[in-house]
């Protein structure tokens, strides 16, 4: 299973995106700063908008999901049950797993944007698509909602999972990073050897290298232990 | 067109011309042959085309009732490629500038701000609804009667929070009641003869210059 971008051009005004590389199973980091092109970049894998030149093919997946950075784009229905049952899902487990248990009957729209991207990231990872994309999955969100975003993240233990984000703080377990600069994508490599190419690396991150720690992953807890691993 | 005032004043001109009669209409789309960049002007085909097909019903409806459906179906073609028009070339502040130019820095800043406002709602709308075909499209849900209701309603709820959200920016700012700006117009030599000739369809559509024309007849 995997997604090839192959010499990918994509042109809009005077902004235009290059890229080539191999998103293979496992979890992908896809960071730079906003309006470097993460999105467009999503929307190309997702093959909602189509590359001026160059191709993004795929092996051996049979669906692909794309969570949307603003979650009120995916409602389609009154209450959170139906919303649920749109994406072919159990309503009960559906909220048990989001963590929304007794919130059935609520209009999805009364629900906090912290709440929406956590109920609409539950449907897409109970689906369990072959390729889920999620851009920018904890923007707008407060440091608990986005480690309970991580924690559904590193559930999904098959497939390809590719986060486009610029978050420098909370971030889950991933298995590779890549960095979106003025719309060219550079491949860093797998983690941890990747993490000391990372030019958008978090400042946790920076400091343990700096102090001399090698970080197993990205995480702020991976900084946390290399560091008391180097300082006993 | 550079001025927004001539602007402004030839698209209201040439729209009650185009919607009080088929000369009237007829004259105003040689106006807008002469004078825009025609198909430049125009929104994207799909969004268009279903304008037209909507006019295009009512209008079948209309001459199929006995009614002047042809009539209609000209007419109010010709004042969507006018608001077309109007809505391609108007940049960003030039209806609060044209607003408080004539009307002054109490009313016309409000009514302007408000315009201003509306405007911009609509660009959002139309990104609104390019998220919204995409969300579907994941669904699987293809956008059709079915799908009117929800894409509807999304749009009606983001857009009274987004006015929500921009009413309090303004209040967390201290705005309460006007506001000062001294606008700036160009005035270029094309466009005063535009508005020069904008005003025939206008007179013509008068009923007091037509009696005129129908007495010499």
């Amino acid at each position: 299973m995997r997604v090839d971008l192959e010499d990918l051009l994509f042109s809009r005004g005077r902004f235009s995106l290059r890229g080539s590389g191999t998103f293979g199973e496992g979890v992908h980091l896809v960071s730079g700063p906003v309006g470097s092109g993460k999105s467009t970049l999503a929307l190309l894998l997702a093959e909602i908008l189509r590359p001026e030149s160059g191709a993004v093919r795929r092996h051996g997946i049979s669906s692909a999901l794309l969570l949307l950075q603003f979650p009120e784009y995916h409602i389609t229905c009154s209450t959170v049950a139906e919303e649920a049952g749109s994406w072919g899902l159990d309503p009960d487990e559906l909220l048990v797993r989001a963590d929304l248990a007794g919130r059935g009957d609520d209009d999805p729209f009364h629900l906090s944007r912290g709440e929406l991207k956590r109920l609409i990231l539950a449907c897409m990872i109970m689906r369990n698509p072959d390729l889920l994309m999620l851009d920018e999955p904890f923007s707008s969100l407060d440091c608990a909602a986005k480690r309970r975003a991580c924690s559904m993240i590193e559930e999904r233990s098959e497939g390809i999972t590719i986060i486009f984000s610029h978050e420098r703080a909370v971030l889950p377990r991933v298995d590779a990073l890549w960095e979106m600069e003025g719309g060219t994508l550079k491949a860093l490599g797998r983690v941890p050897g990747a993490i000391p190419r990372w030019r958008h690396a978090p400042p946790y991150l920076t400091y343990a290298l700096e102090q001399g720690a090698r970080p197993e992953n990205i995480r702020l807890q991976d900084a946390r232990e290399a560091l008391c691993r180097t300082q006993g | 067109m550079q001025d927004p005032r001539l602007r402004l004043f030839a698209t209201v001109v040439l729209s009650v011309a185009a919607f009080a009669s088929t000369a009237g209409a007829l004259a105003a789309l040689a106006w807008w042959l002469i004078f825009t960049p025609r198909t430049k002007a125009l929104p994207r085909p799909g969004v268009f085309l279903g304008l037209v097909v909507m006019i295009a019903v009512t209008a079948l409806v209309s001459e199929w009732g006995g009614g002047p459906g042809v009539s209609y179906l000209i007419r109010m073609v010709v004042v969507l490629l006018l608001a077309a028009w109007a809505y391609t070339e108007t940049q960003e502040g030039e209806v609060l500038a044209v607003a408080v130019w004539a009307l002054g820095d109490r009313i016309g800043f409000e009514i302007g701000l408000i315009a201003e406002m509306g405007l911009f709602g609509l660009t959002v709308i139309r990104q609104d609804i390019e998220q919204v075909r995409v969300a579907l499209a994941l669904k699987g849900i293809r956008i059709g009667a079915r799908s009117i209701v929800p894409i509807a309603a999304l749009l009606i709820v983001t857009q009274i929070r987004r006015a929500d959200d921009l009413a309090r920016l303004l209040v967390v700012r201290g705005y309460t009641l006007g506001g000062r700006i001294c606008p700036v117009f160009e005035t270029g030599s094309r466009d005063v003869l535009a508005a020069l000739f904008a005003m025939i369809p206008g007179i013509l559509c008068c009923p007091a210059v037509r009696d005129v024309f129908i007495v010499l007849q």
